[in-house]
């Protein structure tokens, strides 16, 4: 009888944890190491981004240690995370949110997702199921910082790489160019003049654009759901993540990192609103 | 045997007084029995001197025996006798009225119809009895009252049980209006009582009191059915949005079927819409179901209620009723003012979206000064763009209002008094969400909307709450259309404890006197607070729902499902359901089953809502052949209603379209469909209505017969104070009982001296 009774609690306990709110945690990362937590990370809030950890093309060689979606994590979520503070009426987290295609229901607690370049992303079949369960339900997904649609420097395309897990979510739905005129572009700041935000790199490099030709047009595009609605919102040949990560930083153009985050707040609004 | 020993019929005595015809003066005979009685206490107690076995209490029982005796000697001797007022043989008439209605023309036994059964009464000897000393008078009763031929001359034989309803009390009035002006000394009615008026009017009642005519009734027919199962009620919105969920509530009851089981069917047009199992209780009792359809596209629907004839049911004719709906070609709008970005706000416009009955504007502060305004339909007032509507008459252009987490102080003291008169003038719905800046925490407590909210707020803030709760539903939440999800009651209470848990949740208060909680929150923390709280205000109505995190539903929940769609769509459609507009045309009743007056009423606003009680307003009548305006006149009492009535030539559908204007300016207009059926009515309540015809000959001094009994009645119809009458003075003294009576008294004393050994 005691057995039961102890089983039946840990089985609602896992029900629990399964069905519940995770807490917030900080991973590591690939680019920073001890971030610093501001001091309101634990505060209950309506809202943040999350940002999912998926496995990448990567994922096996490099012996276990995949980060790939770790990219400019956590400084540029937290900058992100203070604009929306400053900029918006959005009651938001300082802090963001990991999550995961586990096939747990964790991840429908987090309607605004973004993940960083996709162009090395690799999402099993799972994860892809989940995810257009996660997009049908009614979450969004941003996507970001991947560049270029042929082969660069023995790297595969990012777009055909993106685009191979992305068919796996929805082999049926097309990916379309956003319009001037799409909502999304005028929920709060009118974008109709936009241009390409580069990363970081172009401090090294000088250039704006990154794997070749093909990566220095900057492309608006989304899939739709039945209502015409954007699901997914996908920042091609451009790198958002960096802006906001470096726009703290003098030496980054404040036009790339105001554009950034004025197509942010947009697409946020934009989600909350459609 | 009532006469055997007291001469008359007991009727007589009801009927007359008792008067003493002797002439010698009552005081006298109260003298003479006190001196009777003080004369046989000496001798009886001389004697008991004597007699050492009649002494004591034995002595006083003698005494009081031979007393008696003595007091009812001396009373004959003054000469009792009953003072009633008789018909003048030949000189009166009497209405003999046979009800005509077609339930009449039920066999009950198997032995022939009620109006047989009614003309073999009258044939047996019945009015031949009654022509020995009246004229007689025949009459059919259905929808009105008709003379029928001389009795001699086959007036019976034009009964043919076929009239569409029954109204004694109107049919009653008629007899009392030929009373004016002929000597009907009693009316006569043979029927089985199922009047289908609503009964009859103490006015009647009273007017046949006055003119002191008795009115005798015999009752036909079996005061139970053998088996059959009857609809006694059904109530239905008579006005919903397209695709709309509605409830029929339905009451019946059965004889011969208890225990069984059977179906109830809601049909629009031959197309099962619902059907319903039950289950019949003991016979007799009155049974309700809630029943939930759906009310399909727009159109006018006769909606068919019925439970399928049983085996063996005497009357499948009272299966049945029909309703009338008018679903509206409308799309109410409902303006949501939201505070600040967050996912309910997302959801709940996701969630109506479907919803092709409501149409949902809304604005969004999206920054401290930006809003974001979405107007689909692009019929929203045009400033709206501008913000929250700052005029009277634009507000008003909305049906609903959803204040989401927006801060009181954010609106200014004008729009908050025009929210208030939102719901209490216009009529609108005003739903509270939960939120970080709503309700307490929003500073409602101390705004003028505080008084149309359905809870009392707390006095503090922090009441909102970001912590996990699940929700329930209240014994109210499980009988309300707002929270049904799950068709089936218990499947729904069910379906609520599995919902996902919300992400928070508002403490809201107490929900005031005469608000109604839906649903409680239960937070994983502790306590338990009101949800959804809803209650009427003014014309309008108000409601909470205290928590801005219900779109969990949504995204916990597999795509398919619908709950938070379904919830959502039902709250906000019973927000703006009943919303008038400014003109509103109703009447009390759409179906008129054997009436043909139909009463029209309509309420005239303008732009502001104010009532306009200077309008000209048109009913136009369109029906099968039928075209006519009638003329809506002004209610005295009431500003801004304006009433008509008007008769329906026949049966049929009717539409009604008024039109109000003042001078130039077009006030609105309103359509309104009624329908008149005949032959209805008599299909319902056939069982004999003893209660109604016992009521009717009591409170008139008449009598109640069983038709076996109605022979009596050509006796008892002679006393009577209506007509032409002569009192009479029927003696008394000769009354077998009373001789009984001195012979009971002698015997008992001699008894009780037998038994005491005197003799």
């Amino acid at each position: 009888m005691r057995a039961a009774i102890a089983l039946t609690f840990l089985l609602l306990a896992a029900w629990g944890v399964l069905r519940a709110q995770r807490p917030f945690k900080q991973y590591q990362a690939q680019e920073y190491e001890d971030f610093p937590l501001p001091p309101d990370w634990n505060t209950k809030t309506e809202w943040t981004r999350a940002r999912l950890h998926y496995p990448s093309v990567y994922a096996n060689r490099r012996y276990g240690l995949d980060l790939n979606w770790t990219i400019d994590y956590p400084r540029s979520d937290r900058h992100l995370l203070e604009g929306v503070r400053r900029l918006t009426r959005i009651d938001t987290r300082s802090v963001e949110q990991i999550v995961d295609l586990d096939g747990t229901d964790d991840v429908y607690n987090w309607p605004m997702m973004y993940a960083v370049e996709v162009g090395h992303w690799a999402l099993p079949d799972d994860q892809a199921a989940q995810l257009r369960d996660f997009l049908l339900r009614g979450g969004f997904l941003m996507v970001d910082d991947f560049h270029g649609d042929e082969p660069y420097h023995r790297v595969d395309s990012e777009w055909q790489v993106f685009n191979a897990s992305m068919h796996k979510v929805f082999p049926d739905r097309t990916i379309d160019d956003l319009e001037n005129s799409n909502p999304i572009f005028h929920t709060i700041y009118d974008l109709d003049e936009r241009f390409q935000v580069a990363g970081w790199q172009w401090y090294r490099s000088g250039r704006t654009y990154e794997a070749g030709e093909t990566g220095k047009t900057p492309h608006w595009r989304a899939i739709y759901d039945d209502k015409g609605r954007v699901m997914v919102a996908i920042c091609h040949n451009m790198d958002l993540g960096d802006a906001w990560e470096w726009s703290d930083d003098p030496r980054y153009p404040e036009k790339w990192a105001s554009l950034a985050y004025r197509i942010a707040m947009n697409y946020f609004i934009y989600d909350l609103t459609h | 045997m009532f006469e055997f020993f007291f001469k008359y019929p007991a009727s007589v005595f009801s009927k007359g007084s008792i008067v003493l015809a002797g002439g010698w003066p009552v005081w006298l005979l109260i003298v003479a029995i006190l001196a009777a009685g003080a004369a046989l206490a000496y001798f009886v107690r001389r004697n008991a001197e004597s007699s050492v076995r009649v002494k004591g209490g034995r002595s006083a029982v003698v005494w009081v025996l031979q007393t008696l005796l003595a007091a009812v000697l001396l009373l004959l001797l003054w000469h009792p006798a009953l003072s009633v007022a008789t018909l003048r043989p030949q000189q009166n008439i009497v209405a003999v009225v046979v009800d005509d209605s077609s339930s009449m023309a039920v066999d009950d036994a198997g032995s022939g119809s009620r109006k047989n059964a009614a003309v073999n009464v009258l044939n047996s000897g019945l009015v031949k009895q009654l022509q020995e000393r009246f004229q007689v008078r025949l009459y059919k009763l259905s929808d009105h009252l008709d003379r029928l031929e001389a009795y001699d001359k086959g007036g019976l034989d034009k009964l043919t049980a076929a009239g569409t309803a029954t109204h004694i009390g109107d049919s009653l009035k008629q007899v009392l209006a030929d009373a004016a002006s002929l000597p009907i000394g009693a009316v006569v009615l043979l029927s089985d009582g199922a009047d289908n008026s609503g009964g009859i009017d103490l006015e009647t009642i009273s007017e046949v009191r006055r003119q002191r005519i008795p009115v005798h009734t015999i009752g036909f027919g079996r005061e139970k059915m053998a088996h059959d199962v009857e609809l006694t009620g059904v109530e239905t919105p008579a006005r919903a949005l397209p695709d709309s969920r509605l409830s029929a509530t339905v009451t019946f009851h059965q004889h011969g079927y208890a225990g069984g089981k059977a179906k109830i069917f809601i049909r629009d047009g031959g197309k099962v819409l619902a059907a319903h199992d039950i289950t019949f209780k003991a016979d007799g009792v009155e049974q309700t179901e809630n029943i939930l359809y759906n009310a399909g596209p727009v159109g006018v629907k006769a909606i068919e209620v019925a439970i399928d004839p049983l085996p063996g049911e005497e009357n499948s004719r009272n299966n049945k009723m029909v309703q009338m709906v008018n679903v509206d070609k409308r799309t109410p709008r409902i303006l949501y003012m939201e505070g600040e970005p967050r996912w309910e706000f997302k959801f709940l416009r996701r969630a109506v979206e479907d919803d092709r009955s409501i149409h949902l504007v809304t604005i969004l502060r999206t920054t401290q000064n930006k809003i974001y305004v979405q107007d689909e339909h692009g019929d929203a007032p045009k400033n709206i763009k501008d913000g929250f509507p700052t005029r009277v008459e634009d507000l008003f252009e909305f049906d609903g209002l959803i204040l989401g987490s927006v801060d009181a102080p954010y609106f200014t003291a004008n729009q908050q008094e025009m929210m208030k008169q939102f719901v209490d003038r216009r009529g609108g719905g005003l739903l509270f969400l939960g939120g970080r800046e709503a309700l307490a925490d929003g500073g409602y407590a101390r705004s003028v909307l505080n008084e149309v909210l359905p809870v009392k707020l707390p006095d503090r803030k922090n009441t909102f709450v970001r912590d996990p709760a699940t929700a329930e539903l209240t014994a109210q939440g499980r009988d309300s259309l707002i929270t049904r999800i799950e068709e089936d009651p218990q499947k729904n209470v069910e379906r609520w404890k599995k919902l996902p848990y919300m992400m928070n949740f508002q403490d809201a208060g107490q929900p005031k006197p005469g608000a109604v909680v839906l649903v409680d929150a239960l937070p994983t923390s502790v306590g338990k607070f009101p949800l959804l709280t809803i209650q009427n205000y003014g014309r309008g109505r108000t409601a909470v729902f205290a928590t801005a995190g219900s779109w969990r539903w949504q995204m916990l929940q597999p795509v398919a499902d619908k709950s938070h769609e379904m919830f959502y769509s039902q709250l906000l459609r019973w927000l703006v359901n009943d919303t008038p507009r400014r003109l509103m045309v109703s009447t009390p009743k759409q179906m008129l089953n054997d009436e043909t007056l139909v009463k029209l009423r309509a309420d005239v606003r303008d732009k502001a809502f104010l009532a306009a009680a200077d309008a000209t307003v048109e009913a136009h009548v369109l029906g099968d052949g039928v075209a006519e305006t009638v003329e809506m006149r002004p209610d005295a009492l009431d500003a801004g209603v304006y009433t008509a009535e008007w008769t329906i030539p026949k049966s049929g559908s009717y539409v009604v379209e008024v039109t109000a204007k003042r001078g130039a300016e077009d006030l609105g207009r309103d359509v309104l469909t009624f329908r008149r059926d005949d032959g209805v009515a008599e299909n319902f309540h056939v069982e004999q209505n003893r209660e109604l015809l016992e009521k009717l000959s009591s409170e008139t001094g008449g009598k109640y017969y069983k038709p076996e009994d109605a022979k009596k009645l050509g006796k008892d119809i002679n006393y009577s104070e209506a007509g032409i009458t002569v009192r009479e003075t029927r003696d008394l003294w000769d009354m077998p009982a009373i001789f009984l009576f001195l012979l009971m008294l002698r015997s008992g004393e001699w008894l009780l001296r037998r038994k005491w050994g005197v003799i």
